[in-house]
C-alpha cells in the first residue's frame, strides 16, 4: 500500500510545482495591475514606484517566485492588497464557512443516497422506481443556480421559514439550532446533484449485488430481500460506492462557488471572485493553487482507496 | 458499432440470401422522430425560435428604458414585468436567449471540433497519446466553475470568456471521447486488414475510424450543449460572462435573485428557458443514448 503511494506521489508533486509556477507566472501576466488599483488614478510615478518596490514587483519574476515559495515553506501567505489583513487568516475564515457548507451537503447527498436506493431495491415497486428516476433526472438535470432560485422563492419568500441566505450571526458552535435553519437551503441545493448521481450509482451497485447467486441461495432459504439488502448486498456495494463519493466531494467543492454567490454565504467562492476582480496577487495566487492542491489530493487519495479495494490496481501497472 | 459488425458476420441462419445483407441499421436519428426525442426537439426549437425572431417578437429594445415603468410586476404591457432600471424584462429575456444560443451552437462545435481532431491525431501515435492524455487528465480533474474562474482570472470577465472556457472544458471530453473510438476501431479485424494491404494513417482515420466513433460523438454533443447553458448561467451568475447591459438568461436570473423581494416574478421568465433548454437537450441526448444501446 505504502509502496503504491510512493509510486504516484512523485506526479502529483510534478503537477503541483508546474501548477504553481505557471498560476504565479500567469497571474503577472494579465492586463491590469494591483498598482494603478492601489494607488488610483492621480499617483506620481514616484508614489507609484514606492508602491512596486514594497510589493516586490520590481524583481525578476523567477526571485519573485522563488520568494513566494519561500514564504509558503514557512505558511507566510502575505498580506492582501486590497482588502487588507493575513491572506492566511482571510483564507481561513473562507475556508471555515465552504467546509462546513461542503462537509453538510456531502453527508446528505449520502442519507439521501442510502435511503432511496435501499427503498428502491428493497420495494422494487414499479411506482416508487418511476418516482425516484423521475426526481432523479430531475435533480440532474436542473441547473444549481435554477434549484437555489426555486428553493429561496419558497421556503423564504412565498413561505417565509428560513434565511434566504448569509451565515449564522452566532457561529456554528453556540446556536446549532439557529445554525442548522442556515445551513439547510444551501445544503440541499449543493447535495441535490451529488445525491441524485450517489443515489444513480449506488441503486446500480445493490441490483447488480442482488442477481448474484448468494442472494438466490439466500432467498431459497426463506431470507426476506430487506433482510439480504441490509446485511449483505449493502455491504458488497458500499466499497465502489465510497470511490464515487470522493469524485462527487470534489464536484461538490466546485459547485459550493456558485452555492455561496446565491446564498451569500461568506465562503472561498466569494474571496476568490473579490481577488480577481481586484487583481489581489498574493490572494488570488493563494486560492488557485489552494484549489489545485485540493484537487490533486483528491485525485491521489480516490487512486489509493481504489487500489486498496481492487489489489489489481495495486500490483499491477502504474496506476494510470 | 459492433452491432453492425455482428450484424454482418452472424446473419440469421433461416435466410441464406441476407448473407452478405450490408444494409445499414436504422440510424440513430430515428430516435428523434418520437417519444422523449422529439419532445426535447420540440422545447429545444422553441427556445431557438423565441430567440431568432427577438427582434420582431420583444415589445422593446433590450437596453431602452422606459420612462415611469421602475420595478412594474406583470402586466399587459410588459408581460414580465419591468427590472430596476426600467426594461421590459420580456425584451431583455427575448435578446438574452440570443447569448446562450450562440454559446450552445457555435461554441460547444467549435470545442468539439478541435477536441476530435486533436484526439483523433494524437491517439494514432503512442508518444502523441501520452502527452495528449495526461493534459486531458489535468483539465478533466477540475471541476468546471473552478476552471471557468481561474480562467477568468486570466483573461477578465466577459462573453469572450464564456466561449474560451467551453472550448476549453469540451475539448478534453470530445478528445478523450475520440481516443477510446480510435482504439476500438483500430482492433476491429477490417482496419487491421486496411493496414496489412498498406492503407495510410490519414485514409484508415478518415475512411474507418471516424464515420464509426460518430454516434457516441453526436450524444456527447446534446451533453455538452446542456452543459454549456449550465456554465453560461453560472457564470454570468458570478458575474464573469457578459457584461452589462448586455442580457443573457444566467445574467437575467441573477438580476432576479438580487431583486428578489421587491420582484419575485423577476426571474420566472429567465428560468423557464433555460429550464426548458436544459431539459430538452438533455431529452435528446437520453434518447439518442436509448437509440443506439438497442
Amino acid at each position: 500500500m505504502t509502496h503504491y503511494l510512493l509510486r504516484r506521489l512523485p506526479s502529483a508533486l510534478v503537477v503541483l510545482a508546474v501548477a504553481s509556477f505557471g498560476i504565479f507566472a500567469m497571474v503577472r501576466m494579465v492586463p491590469g495591475d494591483p498598482v494603478s488599483t492601489l494607488a488610483g488614478p492621480d499617483a506620481t510615478p514616484e508614489a507609484r514606484a514606492a508602491i512596486r518596490a514594497d510589493l516586490g514587483l520590481d524583481q525578476p519574476l523567477l526571485t519573485q517566485y522563488v520568494h513566494w515559495l519561500g514564504q509558503l515553506a514557512h505558511l507566510d501567505l502575505g498580506t492582501s492588497y486590497r482588502i487588507g489583513g493575513q491572506v492566511k487568516d482571510l483564507v481561513a475564515d473562507g475556508a471555515v464557512n465552504t467546509i462546513v457548507l461542503t462537509l453538510t451537503a456531502l453527508l446528505l447527498a449520502s442519507l439521501a443516497a442510502l435511503v432511496c436506493s435501499v427503498l428502491a431495491v428493497v420495494l422494487d415497486n414499479r411506482w416508487v422506481n418511476a418516482a425516484l428516476s423521475f426526481g432523479n433526472t430531475l435533480a440532474i438535470a436542473l441547473p444549481t443556480f435554477v434549484t437555489g432560485l426555486v428553493l429561496i422563492l419558497l421556503f423564504a419568500v412565498v413561505l417565509p421559514v428560513l434565511p434566504a441566505g448569509g451565515t449564522p450571526p452566532d457561529g456554528f458552535i453556540a446556536r446549532p439550532d439557529i445554525a442548522a435553519q442556515y445551513l439547510l437551503l444551501p445544503a440541499v441545493c449543493l447535495a441535490l446533484g451529488a445525491g441524485a448521481a450517489l443515489t444513480r450509482f449506488l441503486t446500480e451497485a445493490l441490483r447488480t449485488e442482488m442477481r448474484q447467486p448468494y442472494v438466490t441461495t439466500a432467498r431459497a432459504l426463506g431470507i426476506s430481500r430487506r433482510r439480504i439488502v441490509l446485511t449483505q448486498a449493502l455491504r458488497n456495494a458500499l466499497p465502489s460506492a465510497v470511490t464515487v463519493l470522493g469524485i462527487q466531494f470534489g464536484t461538490l467543492l466546485g459547485g459550493a462557488v456558485l452555492v455561496e454567490a446565491i446564498f451569500t454565504w461568506p465562503g472561498l467562492g466569494g474571496l476568490i471572485e473579490e481577488a480577481i476582480s481586484g487583481r489581489d496577487y498574493p490572494l488570488v495566487q493563494v486560492l488557485l493553487l489552494l484549489s489545485v492542491t485540493v484537487f490533486v489530493v483528491i485525485q491521489l487519495l480516490t487512486d489509493v482507496v481504489h487500489a486498496w479495494l481492487d489489489p489489481r490496481i495495486r500490483i499491477g501497472g502504474t496506476g494510470s | 458499432m459492433s452491432e453492425s459488425l455482428l450484424d454482418v458476420a452472424a446473419p440469421e441462419a433461416s435466410d441464406p440470401d441476407d448473407q452478405f445483407d450490408t444494409r445499414r441499421r436504422p440510424g440513430i436519428w430515428t430516435a428523434l422522430g418520437r417519444g422523449k426525442g422529439l419532445a426535447g426537439l420540440i422545447l429545444i426549437g422553441v427556445v431557438v425560435a423565441l430567440g431568432l425572431l427577438a427582434p420582431l417578437l420583444a415589445p422593446h429594445s433590450p437596453t431602452e428604458q422606459i420612462p415611469g415603468a421602475n420595478l412594474v410586476g406583470p402586466s399587459g404591457a410588459h408581460w414580465f414585468g419591468t427590472d430596476e432600471v426600467n426594461r421590459d424584462i420580456l425584451s431583455r429575456t427575448l435578446y438574452g436567449i440570443r447569448t446562450d444560443l450562440l454559446v450552445v451552437f457555435l461554441a460547444v462545435p467549435i470545442g468539439a471540433a478541435i477536441g476530435i481532431l486533436v484526439g483523433l491525431v494524437s491517439s494514432w501515435w503512442s508518444f502523441t497519446d501520452v502527452i495528449a492524455q495526461r493534459v486531458f487528465d489535468l483539465v478533466l480533474a477540475f471541476p468546471t466553475l473552478i476552471l471557468a474562474i481561474a480562467l477568468t482570472a486570466f483573461v477578465g470577465p466577459g462573453l469572450r470568456t464564456v466561449f474560451f472556457v467551453i472550448v476549453a472544458v469540451e475539448l478534453p471530453v470530445f478528445g478523450r471521447l475520440t481516443r477510446t473510438s480510435v482504439r476500438t476501431v483500430r482492433e476491429m479485424p477490417y482496419v487491421e486488414a486496411a493496414h496489412v494491404i498498406g492503407a495510410g494513417s490519414l485514409w484508415q482515420l478518415r475512411r474507418h475510424v471516424l464515420p464509426n466513433s460518430l454516434e457516441p460523438l453526436l450524444v456527447q454533443l446534446a451533453v455538452s450543449m446542456s452543459v454549456a447553458v449550465f456554465i453560461e448561467g453560472a457564470m454570468s451568475f458570478l458575474g464573469l460572462g457578459v457584461r452589462p447591459p448586455q442580457p443573457s438568461l444566467g445574467s437575467l436570473i441573477r438580476d432576479g435573485v438580487r431583486n428578489m423581494y421587491d420582484a419575485p416574478y423577476f426571474a420566472v421568465g429567465p428560468l423557464a428557458l433555460v429550464v426548458a433548454l436544459v431539459l430538452g437537450l438533455l431529452l435528446v441526448s437520453q434518447a439518442l443514448a436509448e437509440a443506439r444501446r438497442r
